[in-house]
């Protein structure tokens, strides 16, 4: 019984990593969307919404089975709780995809301001920190998660500075308002995205030694 | 643990017939909580339990080593009294083992041999046992009545009372739901947690979540060791021994 249990808890590790995939790569393809212009595939980013919450709801629900079935103990229950994060923290991270998704249309009239800031930069940074992230949780690897606090630091710090540039334009420019504000919104959902990536790392710090710590 | 110990076990150690049961067993008992001792068949932990009131002096050919003291005296001293320790660190066994008698004197048997014999408060030691036991309400109206008639759980039960008519500090219980259905478990397992006010438990058990249920500590045994011995929710979430991991997470045992 107990094989056939870390059995199925290895199975939902992989789909619950196939899961954080997806809601990478939601994320990804918006933020290029949102560089190229390119309405098209924003609107498939929007359209893999309902797939991601089907997703949600079967990963979790297969969390509750195991839990009640097995009343799993130690480093499986760790797993288990763990994989619960890593399933809510993915769905945010797509649905901050979609909602830029939906930003892309508005924005595809018009070339960007200054060649959208620094959100480019900033989003490469954050996809490395949910690709690590993931990572980390797939391979018990917590190397990858080692500086996650300094490198939230630089998002947050990046986050100010899109802030304060896009205020500066929309001073000198009141027709850029709509523009900017739409960038200073990219800015805060890609923090998000951040900061789920860093919750994905505690708990996969928790389910690796049981140590619970704060990543902010 | 900073709790105070009414139990401690130093270097420990027994053979059966030159079998190594215990090795160095070190470990401390925390007065008035209950301590749970799990670990595969054969691992000792029954062995363990057995030691705390000197139920292996029956058993031929036993060899013990070690100290073992209750209330900071070493229970193996000339000057202990076993039947004296054996009132002390009171026993409940795997299946229930009612008397052959009416309830009442199950419950009357060991006070009467420790002397008590005024009626009034042989009566007051039956019916404080149990409402300890939480048996009271369902058998007052029937207390001449056989203890053989009563249900698997209500036995169990009874035993406890049994046990706590002679006033123990410590109950040891070995496996003591393993013969019974879940809901007489579910009354066994409440009871321990309304016992541990006033008495100190020490529970052997094969299930697991039993002993992640009911103790507030946990020991884990293997082949005779004790392995790790901590808070068990710390045994439990994480444990610091990779054995204890792979035990609890059923990778072998």
């Amino acid at each position: 019984m107990a094989e056939k249990f870390h059995t199925e808890l290895s199975e939902l590790r992989k789909e619950a990593v196939e899961m954080a995939h997806f809601g990478r790569s939601m994320l990804r393809d918006a933020v290029d969307a949102l560089i190229r212009q390119d309405e098209e595939l924003a609107v498939s980013v929007v359209e893999r919404k309902e797939e991601i919450h089907k997703m949600e709801v079967r990963l979790e629900e297969r969390c509750y089975q195991l839990i009640a079935l097995n009343q799993p103990m130690a480093k499986d229950m760790r797993i288990i709780a763990c994989t619960l994060k890593v399933i809510t923290a993915s769905l945010r991270i797509g649905r901050y995809g979609k909602v830029i998704a939906n930003i892309v249309r508005d924005l595809s009239d018009n070339p960007h301001i200054a060649h959208l800031m620094s959100l480019p930069h900033m989003a490469e940074l954050v996809i490395d920190m949910v690709d690590d992230a993931i990572e980390a949780y797939d391979t018990d690897n917590l190397r990858l998660i080692e500086s996650f606090s300094s490198r939230d630091d630089t998002i947050d710090a990046l986050r100010h500075s899109i802030f304060r540039q896009g205020i500066t334009y929309m001073m000198e420019d009141p027709r850029t308002i709509s523009r900017c504000t739409h960038y200073i919104m990219v800015a805060r959902y890609l923090e998000r995205c951040a900061d789920h990536a860093c919750k994905i790392a505690e708990n996969v710090q928790y389910m690796e030694t049981g140590e619970r710590v704060e990543i902010h | 643990m900073s709790e105070s110990a009414i139990i401690t076990t130093n270097n420990l150690n027994l053979w059966y017939n030159g079998k190594h049961a215990l090795e160095s067993v070190s470990m401390k008992v925390p007065k008035n909580r209950v301590t749970a001792l799990i670990g595969p068949s054969g691992c000792g932990k029954s062995t363990l339990l057995r030691c705390f009131n000197r139920l292996n002096d029956l058993i031929d050919h036993v060899k013990i080593a070690g100290e073992i003291t209750l209330d900071d005296e070493n229970i193996h001293a000339p000057s202990i009294d076993v039947v004296t320790l054996r009132k002390k660190v009171g026993m409940v066994f795997q299946k229930p083992n009612p008397f052959p008698k009416t309830i009442y004197d199950n419950i009357a048997y060991g006070p009467r041999v420790h002397g008590v014999r005024d009626t009034c408060e042989l009566d007051r030691i039956v019916e404080q046992s149990l409402r300890h036991a939480a048996l009271w309400d369902e058998v007052k109206d029937r207390l001449n009545d056989s203890a053989l008639g009563l249900s698997g759980g209500q036995q169990q039960r009874l035993c406890i009372a049994r046990t706590l008519a002679v006033e123990p500090e410590v109950i040891l219980m070995d496996e003591p739901c393993s013969a019974l259905d879940p809901i007489a478990t579910a009354k066994i397992e409440n009871l321990i947690e309304m016992l541990k006010a006033d008495y100190t438990v020490i529970i052997v058990t094969h299930n697991m979540q039993q002993a992640a249920r009911v103790s507030d500590y946990t020991g884990f045994m293997y082949l005779g060791k004790l392995i790790e011995c901590g808070k068990t929710k710390q045994i439990f979430e994480h444990p610091a021994e990779e054995l204890t991991e792979n035990y609890i997470t059923g990778r072998f045992g």
